[in-house]
């Protein structure tokens, strides 16, 4: 009832939002286009790269960031790969 | 001076032709000579939209390929002075025409014209490079969805690309009650994402398809708010400094009621 109240006094009613999922579909997708590299493309390097660090460091791959980042005028590949600690104490 | 602007976007079906009919009404109201080009060889619309289809004898291609005088083909508007509109072939494809075929073509036009209009294809392959050929100007429409913004973002590439600098944007299709809502894209949200400048906004609306099936572009309707929006476009095309309104839907109580009483089916702005 009072949503009715609402309507007739013309204030908008709630949608549910999709316009944010537009928006950052989008603007990720742009970014993959101006590189021409898929997001699956981008995922299978990572996975490679991934491979490599694996051999010198331990890490936590579920902390792992790999990305495609707009900043002003120019398009960054970023990364964050967290290190784990290794105790380097000799027996 | 005399200036040719392609109106293009990439996807189809965003309003490339409603919009080139209805700019070409606006810009002739306004006292200029207009000329509209229909470079969608094969799948000709213009004359539709603009209500001029039992008149067509000759085209666009019958005049490149010398098969009569460019002024011949061209019909005469009988509404409003100074409008004219070169069709296109229906039954040819888009390789009968050349980008330098275009180029002379538009040349020609801009001796007698103060603007040359071409709508152009949907698509990035043979209809959009003669499209643009002979361009000065690009006019990029979108409505406000992930794909079309999507394609739009491709096109400013490759028309700054084919040295068309600045192309400017049509937002078209517009449901303000819709972003609002957050259930749209604002304005602002896709010219932050595109990076190029709002030549106008026009709402979504029933009168494009009525006027579209009367062949009477809504451009020529005094009292429409949707014409008044294609008006105002072509002012600021005309270097006007008009301010682009918010579309904001009125709400309240009587506009409301009227909606719900079916007195008006529609947004009202
Ligand atoms: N502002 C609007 N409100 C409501 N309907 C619209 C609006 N603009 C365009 N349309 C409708 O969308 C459809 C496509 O429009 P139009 O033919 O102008 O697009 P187009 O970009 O030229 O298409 P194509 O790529 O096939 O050439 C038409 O049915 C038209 O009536
Ligand atoms: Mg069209």
């Amino acid at each position: 009832m009072l949503d009715v109240i609402r309507k007739m006094f013309g204030q908008p009613s709630k949608g549910n939002g999709s316009s944010s999922d537009a928006k950052q579909r989008l603007k990720f997708l742009l970014v993959h286009d101006e590189v021409a590299l898929t997001p699956a493309q981008l995922d299978m390097m990572k996975n490679e790269i991934m491979d490599v660090i694996k051999r010198y460091v331990e890490f936590d791959a579920e902390g792992v960031e790999f990305r495609l980042d707009k900043g002003d005028g120019h398009i960054a590949l970023v990364s964050n790969v967290p290190v784990r600690r290794v105790n380097n104490t000799r027996d | 001076m005399s200036e040719c602007i392609v109106v293009t976007s990439g996807k189809g079906g965003v309003g490339k032709t409603t919009t080139s009919a209805n700019l070409a009404v606006s810009l002739a109201l306004a006292g200029n000579k207009v000329v509209v080009v229909d470079a969608d060889i094969g799948l000709r619309n213009l004359d539709v939209i603009l209500g001029l289809e039992n008149r067509i004898v000759f085209d666009l291609v019958n005049v490149i390929e010398g098969e009569c005088k460019l002024k011949v083909a061209l019909i005469k508007d009988k509404r409003v002075p100074g409008l004219y509109l070169l069709p296109a072939a229906q039954t040819r494809d888009k390789n009968a025409v050349t980008p330098d075929d275009m180029r002379r073509l538009v040349a020609d036009l801009k001796k007698e014209f103060d603007y040359v209009l071409i709508d152009c294809p949907a698509g990035i392959e043979q209809g959009f490079k003669n499209s643009i050929a002979g361009a000065d100007r690009a006019i990029i429409v979108t409505t406000p969805e992930v794909s079309a913004i999507r394609d739009a973002d491709r096109i400013v590439g490759l028309v700054e690309a084919h040295e068309l600098p600045e192309p400017m944007l049509i937002l078209n299709r517009y449901r303000p009650g819709m972003v609002s809502r957050g259930d749209m894209m604002s304005r602002e949200d896709i010219l932050e994402i595109l990076a190029i400048d709002l030549l106008g906004v026009v709402p979504d609306s029933e009168e494009i398809i009525t006027s579209s099936n009367r062949g009477q572009p809504i451009a020529f309707d005094d009292d429409s708010p949707i014409g008044a929006a294609y008006r105002r476009i072509a002012g600021r095309i005309q270097g006007e400094d008009i301010e682009i309104p918010d579309f904001t839907p009125k709400t309240g109580f009587w506009p409301t009621f009227k909606k719900w009483m079916g007195l008006s089916g529609q947004e009202a702005y």
